[in-house]
């Protein structure tokens, strides 16, 4: 019963409207896929199919390394993710905090209309999960002991919807220590203001605008489906098209288009860069790094031994003024 | 399935299959008992206590602000400390649909008192270094020159620090720290010889009878759920509470007292606990061992049975005012958001009044607790730290101390945010301490539901 149980619960994010991978998601991604090979590219319906279930992509070396790796990192996750700092022990900690400030009394908004407080909130918790995403997975590129461990995220020589869990479990956990402090700053500063009327407008148990940012497509950031926004709401969502840019392997496309669901920190920060009518991306690493495309051994020690080499070489370089 | 567990299930299995089991009447065992007596149940003493409990409680609202002070303070004294009058029952009273057969409190026990059967341990809650009996005389005296039982100068709501505290330093204290302690020892109140002289009980069953009034729940209680518990309590079901059907609530053995509606009253906010059903079924359990013994000894093997019975009955109790504590610091949290928010002189005395009442039941339980059996240690200094001598009042000064005649001194000030931060933290101190689970006016539940609903931050995804 234990081994039936573990093994439905690697696969759960398949029926968990709570994530990206949702098989309702997927099949909406599909179909707007269709849509816009159909209309925007005026491919016949074999051919829109053919691009859709590309055999070559799904079963490239590529994608068949991001299948293992969703196993033994939902694996892994099982085991660390209870050791892991959660939102609301974070949460907690700030709100004893808040009541310790002078300038700011506890409830001082609490008659604030109950609608506008939900959607404020709702907003808020998007908005900043969002930049604070941007914020990390810009570092995860500067810095080269976080690079050495989101390489293996860009090492995908092919994108497919699961392509999203090749990530080292370092990764899993910055982005998890992210999420609880984010999240738990927004609670606590919104409880403490607002009190009891704070809620979160959520379909299918999810925040309705994460519900509205996964049916429109989020799975085809991750899929060789190039879909482009007009150049204005590439301003202010990150398209698909855009988001594989980020992948390409090309040198002037280079660090751009960290964000998420939001292109707008992309912009005011100088890292926006617009979808390109050219769609033949080449994804991956570029040949001067180390690759670890395909092996899982390399997948999972070579950031740690790239991160040794870089600390090693910190120690051991003289010290300069 | 732990040994532990295994016991706790079989006695709650027990409890439910003997649901409609009473306690009482139960059969003489003495073996050489000539009378002619043919039950042995008595705990008539206690019921009276309750009864002087609940009548002091309406007594401390009925000052006038110091002018009928020194009358006050002997009527209250009289309920307090016993009267060779015949004193009338203040409360319970007959409402319609909740009559009650008794009307004075010989008709349930004379002699009785309260003060007999105090705590005189030390109350470090109260200020001027006194024992819990002194505590209650300071109490009193304080109550009766109040307006109404409240005095707005310190914020002390008089009727619910007597009342609460009572529960504990009377009730509590009695049944854990000597009923279910010492007289469950082999050689105090033996159970081959009466309780005292010509009784038709054994002094083990008398000493068990005595326990289990103090807990103040009715002897069909099995049979009642929370909720019915809970509206007995209230006088809102006389028929629940007419056990049997004469048409009068009868206090001796039909009626709710504080102990037990406050174990009712957690068990029916939710599913978390089942504390009135774990004490009942244990005095029910343990007064039946006794009965099976026959009017013996009791044999260690026995005794040892019986004194887990009795730590059952200690730790859920103890955990009720655990529960009770941490539900009024989070009235007297929101309280306070209240008071911030009131508008207008009126709005904000209304306020003012709500939480010093929720902030006197906070600190009569704190004491209660504080007056069991065990010593709390540094939990209950921290917790005496934490909810101080008074609530911070409307000037933001609070009670720091009395002066040599008992005049409470304010000279210190603190701001609402940090009284209110000092009510999480004494939640957090009671749910850490004690694993309570009902957690009523839990002030982290917000909180602690909306991460719920962002779900967990683990595993997410990345980009």
């Amino acid at each position: 019963m234990d081994y039936l149980d573990s093994l439905v619960s690697i696969f759960s994010d398949f029926v968990n409207p709570r994530k990206r991978v949702f098989l309702g998601y997927l099949a909406l991604s599909i179909l707007i896929a269709f849509v816009w090979l159909l209309i925007a590219r005026r491919n016949s319906m074999g051919q829109a199919l053919g691009r859709i279930f590309d055999r070559k992509i799904f079963f490239s070396g590529s994608s068949k390394a991001d299948y293992k790796v969703f196993v033994i990192n939902q694996i892994i996750a099982m085991i660390i993710s209870p050791m892991l700092l959660t939102q609301i022990a974070i949460a907690t900690a700030l709100f004893f905090a808040l009541h310790e400030q002078g300038f700011i009394s506890k409830g001082v908004f609490e008659d604030t209309n109950a609608g506008l407080v939900v959607a404020l909130f709702s907003a808020a918790i998007f908005i900043v999960d969002d930049f604070t995403k941007y914020l990390l997975h810009r570092w995860m590129h500067r810095w080269p002991s976080l690079w050495a461990i989101h390489k293996v995220h860009h090492s995908a020589t092919t994108l497919t919807p699961v392509t999203v869990y090749r990530v080292h479990p370092l990764e899993g956990v910055l982005f998890g220590l992210r999420s609880a402090i984010a999240q738990g700053a927004v609670l606590s500063i919104f409880v403490f203001l607002f009190g009891d009327t704070v809620d979160l407008y959520t379909v299918v148990g999810v925040n309705v605008l994460v519900f509205v940012f996964h049916v429109t497509g989020s799975n085809l950031r991750h899929s060789h489906i190039g879909i482009r926004y007009w150049p204005w709401l590439e301003h202010i969502l990150i398209s698909p098209a855009q988001h594989q840019l980020h992948h390409s392997i090309a040198r002037r496309h280079y660090d751009k288009n960290f964000g998420v669901a939001l292109a707008v920190w992309d912009w005011l920060f100088g890292s926006l860069g617009l979808s390109e009518e050219d769609e033949s991306l080449e994804f991956g690493l570029e040949p001067g790094e180390k690759g670890y495309e395909t092996g899982l051994k390399g997948l999972y020690l070579g950031p740690l031994q790239e991160i040794a080499r870089i600390a090693k070489r910190r120690v051991s370089a003289p010290l300069k003024r | 399935m732990t040994l532990k567990s295994l016991f706790l299930a079989t006695t709650l299995c027990a409890g439910t299959a003997l649901s409609a089991e009473s306690y009482g009447p139960f059969p003489v065992t003495l073996q050489d008992y000539a009378g002619d007596k043919t039950n042995t149940v008595s705990y008539s003493g206690q019921i009276a206590r309750h009864v002087l409990e609940n009548s002091l409680k309406k007594l401390a609202a009925n000052g006038d602000g110091g002018a009928n002070a020194a009358e006050l303070e002997a009527q209250m004294l009289s309920y307090f400390d016993g009267s060779d009058a015949d004193l009338p029952i203040i409360a319970p009273v007959s409402k319609d649909g909740f009559a009650i057969k008794q009307t004075t409190v010989n008709e349930i026990s004379s002699g009785k008192n309260i003060s007999g059967k105090f705590y005189e341990g030390a109350m470090p809650a109260w200020p001027g270094n006194m024992t819990g009996k002194q505590v209650a005389y300071h109490m009193i005296k304080k109550a009766a020159a109040a307006n109404k039982g409240f005095d707005a100068e310190t914020g002390y709501d008089y009727a619910q620090l007597i009342s609460k505290f009572t529960m504990g330093a009377m009730a509590y204290n009695q049944a854990v720290d000597n009923y279910l302690d010492e007289k469950l020892e082999a050689d105090n109140k033996p159970n081959n010889a009466p309780y005292s002289d010509g009784a038709a009980y054994t002094g083990k069953e008398h000493s068990w009878d005595e326990g289990f009034g103090y807990w103040g729940a009715p002897a069909h209680a099995l049979e009642l759920s929370a909720n019915d518990i809970y509206n007995v309590s209230k006088q809102k079901s006389g028929d629940v509470a007419d056990a049997n059907a004469d048409g009068v609530i009868d206090l001796k053995s039909e009626m709710v007292f504080g102990p037990a509606y406050y174990a009712a009253s957690f068990d029916r906010s939710g599913d978390a606990t089942t504390y009135a059903q774990n004490i009942m079924s244990a005095y029910l359990e343990g007064r039946k061992l006794i009965v099976s013994a026959g009017g013996e000894a009791l044999s260690a093997e026995q005794r040892a049975t019986l004194k887990g019975y009795a730590a059952t009955i200690e730790s859920n109790w103890e955990l009720v005012l655990a529960e009770a504590s941490f539900k009024y610091a989070g009235s007297v949290y929101s309280d306070i958001d209240k008071l911030k928010a009131a508008e207008g002189e009126e709005a904000k005395a209304e306020a003012y009044r709500n939480y010093g009442k929720h902030w006197s039941e906070l600190k009569g339980f704190a004491m209660a607790l504080q007056s069991g059996k065990n010593n709390l240690g540094a939990t209950a200094v921290e917790l005496n730290n934490l909810i101080g001598f008074g609530p911070v009042t409307l000037d933001n000064s609070y009670v720091t101390g009395v002066d040599a005649d008992g005049n409470f001194l304010k000279d210190k000030r603190m701001t609402w945010n940090d009284y209110q931060l000092n009510m999480l933290k004494v939640q957090k101190l009671l749910s850490d301490s004690f694993g309570i689970k009902a957690l009523n006016n839990n002030q982290l539940a917000d909180l602690e539901g909306l991460a719920e609903k962002l779900g967990a931050a683990s595993n997410a995804e990345t980009d």
